[in-house]
């Protein structure tokens, strides 16, 4: 147990460690009287080993002092101070416990043991017969004197005077708040000169018992600090530390004297001592503590600086820790973090003096005493006091009180750390050394940890930079409306149809292009989301879109991303859908959720979401394109009905030709089959040639085939089902087949047989001069739905058309736009009714009136494009 | 007519036991404490104020008001007593208003002095006329409190013809009637003609003592004369004296003005400061007897325990003091420390060679700065020299008495404690135009260093004195060189500057301190010369007298003594011119500490 403290709980009383002063007063004979803050002050008795006495007080307690020769205490209350006649207290008290022996007896301390009405003291000194009393009034520190009686049975304590000094800012009052530490007001003590003492016999009893807050300095440092006026008047001089850090100092017997600032710690002063004590009882160092650990020790330098007199060299350090508590024996400065009682060895440093002659070096060896103040592993100490009585053997005793309340007597170990480390025995020393390495193998690990957090923070912060620069990209991007060609992150499509296990699918691939400077890396994942143009079918409101989202893994600059989906089996997609592909950017697949969650509890869910591109995939996209040859061989392999389609096609094109020439003026004719829907978009041709030449100017001798009518529909059926609109694009069946006719037989998504046919008719009366050259597009198919849906399609496109030629358009065709956009919304409609009368289950009939209704409305409307 | 116990009944009984429960206080306490009688103020007003609030809960009725306005009045006095002005100032106020608006007028001015016109002039000749002016008179106490002069005066007639209804009024008409009529109005806590009567005189006494302060002397002493025959206690009479004669000294007719605080002396025994000023006006007159006399007297009155209040407060709860609070007037009043009476009283007899006189002051004057029951009260500065210098002083003074032991007793308690602390090396530097706030830093560090080393020195020159005085010339040599060696640690900063020893212009710090250096080079120099001259070592005591008229030319023991040792070696040529130019010079510088020390 070499060099441990032996800790020895006394006794337990009942209070929870706040930010309370907490004080203990040695001294009383055999009993120490502890005060915690509280209204109460315990009466411990070290003979008994127990709290015998409990003094309650009408306030709670500030500070405490007391007078041992005639047994007195006074207490400072919020209220005022209360003198206490310890003696009478105690002999009743002896008295009272005859019979109740076990509890502690309670003695209420009443109004009448008030002897200053002053409020809220912080601290008070007992010098002689003056009472001194020190409180915060308005702007100023107020240091007040009282006139102690001479007989103790009077009360009356004259007030003869007070000194002043003026508050300034407190320092960090935050910071001493949140502390959690014991609240610590003010400091007092007395300080006499050294040599004073030895010729007034007055103080002499008053000497013999060490007490707490009354120190002896060494003459000439008293000279030096406080002048040698107050030498010669023989005056004890007060020292105060304030809560702002200050020391101050008064000569209290010197006539004109006033309270003047002798150092600053800049952080609230928790202890002012005087230790290093020599053989004459004389201490050589004055030291004082502030609550975050700064450390000043006054000591005299005898080799001043220019070769003069002495002067009071001022050391300043930090201790590790805040200050708690503290105390001092004649050679050490005992102090608790409430984590740890350290000690202080300031001999070290006066005897590093005496052996150096130079001034800077005693300062630096003392500052690096401050700097290793060794442990003595008790926690939790609030409150320190040195018993009068220490054990002969050297042993240092220590009184302390703990943050849970227990009076503790600490005894440390006797003999200093240097002496015993010099003849530790050999297992020890390995023992030491096992465990540095280890301590060192433990700092290495945590560095190491510590780098790799660090690192991965770096990663972090250049990824979201990039996030933010791509997202800049693209905000910019939607307000400046770059035509979807620039910009720098673009999407685009194709729509291809597989057959996978004898099922045709569509496909839709998207092409995710990366032009922007910035690599598309981990976090970012393209998100496409597919849903019907049209809403109403799905009658509960559930939303029928579907999600589907690809993470990128390092997309770089110039590169292509591809990725296919699934849009539908063949018969059981709705068409039109929209398809809106977005760029997101998640911190949680970045991090990881528990990062996330820990780092950025905000944000834990959101993620970024810059919208790329939205559009449409219509009928056209999504069509089927039989070749003339190809359509026997399908079918064959074509479900039946299928295959009956495309008889029917074939056969009702026919009647479809004779009927438009029957029926001129109407755009489509009603067969007397009802299976048989037709719906056509004429177009002028002039406009289709217009608009066209561009392209085909660039590879063709083009006036020639442009004035070719059959040239222009081939060509403006070609443009239909491979051109690329909106960034989709029909996928390759477009090139494979070659069209030779105008007129291209396809099967829609839901399987339906449908023809396009594109041709050129005249409208108009007859007789009329004007004769419009006008092309026709006609749409025929068994299935109403193919209809509409084609017909909304080729709308569209013609508007994408004409929309791309509008630079020449003139007025009259802008009133044209908006009636194709009529048009176009019209079938909109018609389209979602058609999938409504689909999608709910409804009785055949009222499917049938549905559909009815919808057709005659398609056909009343006859469209002309001019 | 019989009428049952109404409020108004119930009302007027409370204040009338507030009013006797605070007049048995008063009387009874003599004995008790200050403290006490603040509580007992506290609590009466207190009381005061509830029932006073519980009357004004109603609205202002006629029945009501003489009742009302006689609550006022004793919750006023009670406040005022306890310092608490603006309290007292609003319920004035309020209760002027509440007159008006009995009276059928409105107020709608917060002038108090208009306000209160119209109160005197609306309560007109009804019964309340007697209580507004009660209540004028407090306000009066109030202003004189807050020392708002101009207030009362814009306000002169009125008071002057409340003074004559208060003071007549009660006299006026047979006892029996007004007797009766008393019994049936509310008591009041302080009798309106006392009031007035204390209210009049110190308002003169603060007049008095603002115009002396402008400097209007002859006015103010026609109105303090007349003010002193106004009936009141007799320290406020002696107040009148005091303030005349200071206007007399003022007009520079000091036997007139001796004779004023003669008479206030005469009138209050207890008026220290006619005391303090009699002996200003002594040592004014260079009689020093007088002052010494009259420094004695003030030192014993000062010492006197202030046992018994006076008891001018005894029954009034407002006391003159509370009244006089003017700056000018405390500044009239003052009157320094007793240990400040008691260390100029040691220094004049010293001075003025009653030597024995003078030591027995200045061992009290130590004993007392060394008791127990001495402490850092006074904030203000303080007249006594500095501690070292207090005791070189009583050293000195000793060793006149023939006491050289106990001189020498005194310097070694200096010479321990400045001696740790005197510097290698002082430099001590010319006092320059331009000094910067640097030098000046360094300069105050360093003046500290130099008065300790000067300090030093002048013990052991002292020292040196005493073993001279006592023959021992071997030990005074010993002395007097350590005093040369600290001296000789001073370095002049400026090498060419030629130390002038003229103490005409010496109004500078350091230029006093190179004056005393210098006095004191020369003079310790010439001491171990007369000394050698003593122990038969010519040669030295010669060059020792050289050097002393050199540091030093104006001591003219030096220049006899070097006469004398050159006649001894028989150089008399020299002798004769130096005795000559010896006698040429004329004297007369007195410096007074250092001439002390010799």
């Amino acid at each position: 147990m070499e060099g441990r403290c032996a800790v020895e709980t006394w006794a337990q009383f009942g209070f929870s460690g706040g930010s309370y002063k907490v004080k203990i007063l040695c001294g009383f004979g055999t009993d120490v009287l502890i005060c915690t803050g509280t209204e109460e002050i315990y009466v411990f008795s070290k003979r008994e080993r127990k709290i015998t006495t409990v003094l309650l007080l009408p306030a709670a307690v500030n500070d405490l002092v007391g007078n041992q020769d005639k047994q007195l205490i006074y207490v400072a209350c919020r209220s005022g101070v209360y003198r206490v006649n310890l003696q009478f207290l105690l002999h009743r008290d002896q008295s009272s416990q005859a019979d109740a022996s076990s509890s502690p007896a309670e003695l209420k301390i009443s109004q009448e043991c008030l002897v200053v009405g002053a409020d809220e003291v912080s601290s008070l000194l007992l010098v002689g017969s003056v009472l001194l009393t020190l409180c915060q009034r308005d702007a100023s520190w107020l240091l007040t004197l009282y006139k102690t009686p001479k007989q103790t049975a009077s009360t009356s304590h004259k007030e003869f005077g007070s000194f002043n000094l003026p508050v300034v800012s407190a320092v960090d009052c935050g910071a001493a708040e949140s502390n959690r530490g014991p609240r610590k007001g003010s400091v007092l003590i007395c300080i006499h000169s050294g040599d004073v003492e030895a010729s007034s016999p007055s103080n002499a009893s008053a000497e013999s018992t060490v007490a707490q807050d009354h120190f002896h300095l060494e003459p000439l440092l008293f000279k030096l600090l406080f002048g040698v006026e107050a030498a010669l008047a023989k005056s004890p001089v007060i020292l105060c530390g304030l809560p702002d850090g200050r020391l101050c100092f008064l000569p209290l017997r010197l006539p004109g004297s006033c309270l003047r600032v002798l150092h600053s710690l800049e952080q609230p002063v928790c202890f002012v001592g005087a230790s290093v004590v020599t053989e004459t009882g004389h201490a050589q160092c004055l030291v004082a503590a502030g609550e975050q650990g700064r450390v000043a020790l006054i000591k005299t330098d005898k080799a001043g600086p220019e070769g003069g007199s002495a002067v009071a060299a001022f050391t300043e350090g930090c201790v590790p820790g805040p200050v708690w508590c503290g105390c001092m024996d004649k050679s050490c400065f005992y102090y608790s973090t409430g984590a740890d009682l350290l000690r202080l060895d300031l001999l070290e440093g006066s005897f590093a003096r005496e052996s150096k002659e130079r001034g800077e070096e005693t300062s630096g060896m003392t500052a690096a005493a401050l700097q290793s103040p060794s442990s003595l592993n008790v926690c939790r100490v609030i409150a320190l006091a040195e018993p009068a009585c220490s054990t002969a053997a050297g042993d240092v005793q220590l009184l302390g009180v703990s943050a849970r309340g227990q009076l503790q007597r600490i005894c440390l170990p006797a003999g200093r750390v240097d002496e015993g480390s010099s003849k530790l025995p050999s297992t020890q020393v390995s023992r030491s050394v096992r465990d540095l390495l280890s301590a060192i193998g433990d700092v290495c690990e945590r560095a190491s940890v510590l780098k790799t957090v660090i690192k991965s923070k770096n990663q972090f912060l250049r990824l979201l930079n990039h996030a933010v620069s791509v997202s800049f990209l693209l905000m910019a991007d939607t307000t400046t409306d770059l035509p979807i060609k620039e910009k720098p992150i673009r999407c685009h499509f194709e729509t291809s149809w597989s057959r996978l296990l004898q099922k045709d699918s569509l496909s839709l691939v998207c092409f995710l292009h990366n032009s922007s400077p910035f690599v598309l890396e981990r976090g970012w994942m393209l998100s496409i989301t597919v849903s019907p143009l049209s809403y109403s079918s799905s009658p509960a409101g559930e939303s029928s879109s579907t999600n589907f989202s690809f993470p990128f893994h390092d997309l770089r600059p110039g590169q292509t991303f591809e990725a296919s989906l699934p849009i539908a089996a063949a018969g059981d997609a709705s068409f039109p859908m929209t398809v809106s592909c977005s760029l997101i950017f998640s911190l949680s697949s970045l991090l990881g959720e528990e990062e996330v969650a820990a780092s950025f509890a905000g944000l834990q869910s959101s993620c970024i979401s810059l919208p790329l591109s939205t559009l449409t995939v219509d009928w056209l996209h999504a069509l089927q394109l039989n070749s003339p040859t190809a359509t026997h061989k399908m079918a064959t392999v074509q479900p039946s009905s299928a295959a009956a389609d495309s008889i029917q096609t074939f056969l009702s094109s026919r009647q479809l030709r004779c009927s438009g020439r029957t029926n001129r003026g109407g755009e489509s004719a009603a067969k007397p089959e009802p299976e048989k829907y037709s719906a056509s978009v004429w177009v002028s041709s002039e406009i289709v040639r217009d608009t066209l030449k561009p392209k085909k100017s660039s590879n063709l001798d083009a006036k020639e085939s442009i004035r070719d009518p059959e040239d222009l529909c081939l060509s403006l059926l070609e443009r239909l089902l491979s051109e690329d609109t909106e960034g989709v694009k029909m996928g390759c069946q477009g090139d494979k087949i070659a069209l030779s006719t105008s007129v291209a037989h396809a099967r829609g998504p839901n399987g339906a047989a449908m023809k396009l046919s594109v041709k050129e008719i005249n409208v108009g009366e007859e007789e009329s001069t004007d004769k419009e050259a006008t092309i026709e597009v006609q749409i025929e198919s068994s299935s109403l739905a193919a209809v509409c849906g084609l017909h909304h399609a080729v709308l569209r496109r013609i508007q994408t058309l004409l929309q791309s030629a509008t630079e020449k358009a003139a007025s009259t065709k802008n009133v044209q736009i908006l009636g194709l956009r009529r048009a176009l919304q019209r079938a909109e409609i018609q389209q979602s009714q058609i999938s409504g009368a689909f999608g709910e289950v409804v009785s055949t009939v009222q499917r049938d009136r549905l559909l009815l209704s919808v057709y005659q409305e398609l056909r009343r409307n006859p469209l002309l494009i001019v | 007519m019989y009428q049952p116990p109404s409020l108004l009944e119930k009302w007027s009984q409370e204040n009338n036991e507030l009013v006797n429960k605070c007049k048995q206080q008063e009387a009874g306490g003599g004995a008790v404490s200050q403290d006490h009688r603040q509580s007992s103020l506290r609590w009466c007003s207190s009381e005061f104020h509830k029932l006073l609030r519980k009357i004004q809960g109603i609205p202002p009725h006629v029945d009501h008001s003489q009742l009302e306005l006689a609550v006022v009045y004793n919750t006023c006095v009670c406040f005022t007593a306890q310092s608490q002005f603006s309290e007292a100032e609003l319920l004035l106020k309020e209760a002027t208003e509440r007159v008006l608006q009995v009276t059928g007028n409105n107020a709608d001015t917060s002038d108090p002095l208009v306000l209160w016109r119209a109160g005197l002039k609306s309560a007109g000749n009804t019964a309340l006329h007697p209580h507004v002016l009660y209540l004028l008179c407090l306000q009066w106490a109030l202003w004189l409190a807050k020392c708002q002069l101009e207030n009362i005066g814009e306000l002169q007639e009125q008071m002057s013809s409340l003074c004559e209804i208060v003071c007549d009024g009660v006299g006026d008409g047979s006892p029996s009637e007004a007797k009766g009529r008393l019994s049936k109005s509310p008591l009041l806590v302080m009798e309106p003609k006392r009031l007035t009567e204390l209210l009049q005189i110190c308002t003169s006494i603060a007049q008095g003592a603002e115009k002396l302060n402008e400097g209007r002397s002859s006015e103010a002493l026609s109105d303090l004369q007349a003010a002193s025959a106004l009936p009141a206690t007799r320290a406020l009479v002696a107040y009148t004296h005091l303030l005349s004669g200071s206007c007399l000294a003022h007009m520079n007719r000091p036997q007139m003005a001796l004779q004023c605080y003669k008479k206030a002396l005469e009138t209050d025994s207890r008026c220290v400061c006619a005391l303090y000023r009699s002996m200003l006006i002594y040592r004014q007159l260079g009689n020093t007897q007088a002052e010494i006399q009259a420094l004695r007297l003030l030192h014993s009155t000062l010492m006197l325990p202030p046992a018994t209040e006076p008891v001018l407060g005894g029954i009034q709860p407002l006391s003159p003091s509370l009244l006089l609070s003017s700056q000018s007037l405390s500044r009239l009043l003052s009157v320094p420390s007793a240990l400040s009476v008691l260390y100029s009283l040691a220094l004049k007899c010293v001075l003025s060679g009653r030597v024995t006189e003078g030591v027995e002051h200045y061992l009290d004057l130590l004993a007392a700065l060394h008791s127990e029951d001495q402490h850092a009260v006074d904030a203000e500065v303080s007249v006594l020299p500095r501690m070292p210098e207090l005791y070189l002083e009583a050293g000195t003074a000793l060793l006149f008495t023939r006491r050289p032991a106990d001189c020498m007793a005194f310097c070694n308690e200096v010479i321990s404690t400045t001696l740790e602390l005197v510097p290698e090396k002082v430099v001590l530097e010319e006092p320059e135009e331009g000094i910067g706030g640097d030098a000046r830093g360094l300069s105050v560090e360093g003046e500290d260093k130099v008065a300790m080393l000067l300090w030093a020195a002048a013990a052991y020159l002292v020292q040196g004195h005493c073993h001279a005085h006592l023959k021992d010339w071997k030990q005074a040599v010993t002395h007097y060189t350590r005093c040369i060696n600290l001296l000789v640690k001073v370095h002049l900063k400026n090498r060419d500057f030629q130390p002038q020893i003229p103490a005409a212009d010496v109004n500078v710090k350091h230029g006093k301190d190179l004056c005393t250096l210098q006095r004191m080079k020369g003079l310790s120099l010439a001491w171990r010369g007369i000394s050698f001259t003593q122990m038969d070592q010519l040669r030295e005591a010669l060059r020792d007298l050289q050097l002393s008229l050199q540091a030093f030319p104006d001591y003219t023991g030096a220049g006899l003594w070097c006469g004398e040792v050159l006649w001894r070696l028989g150089r008399k040529h020299e002798a004769a011119a130096c005795w000559e130019k010896t006698w040429s010079l004329t004297t007369q510088t007195s410096v007074e500490r250092y001439l002390i020390l010799w």
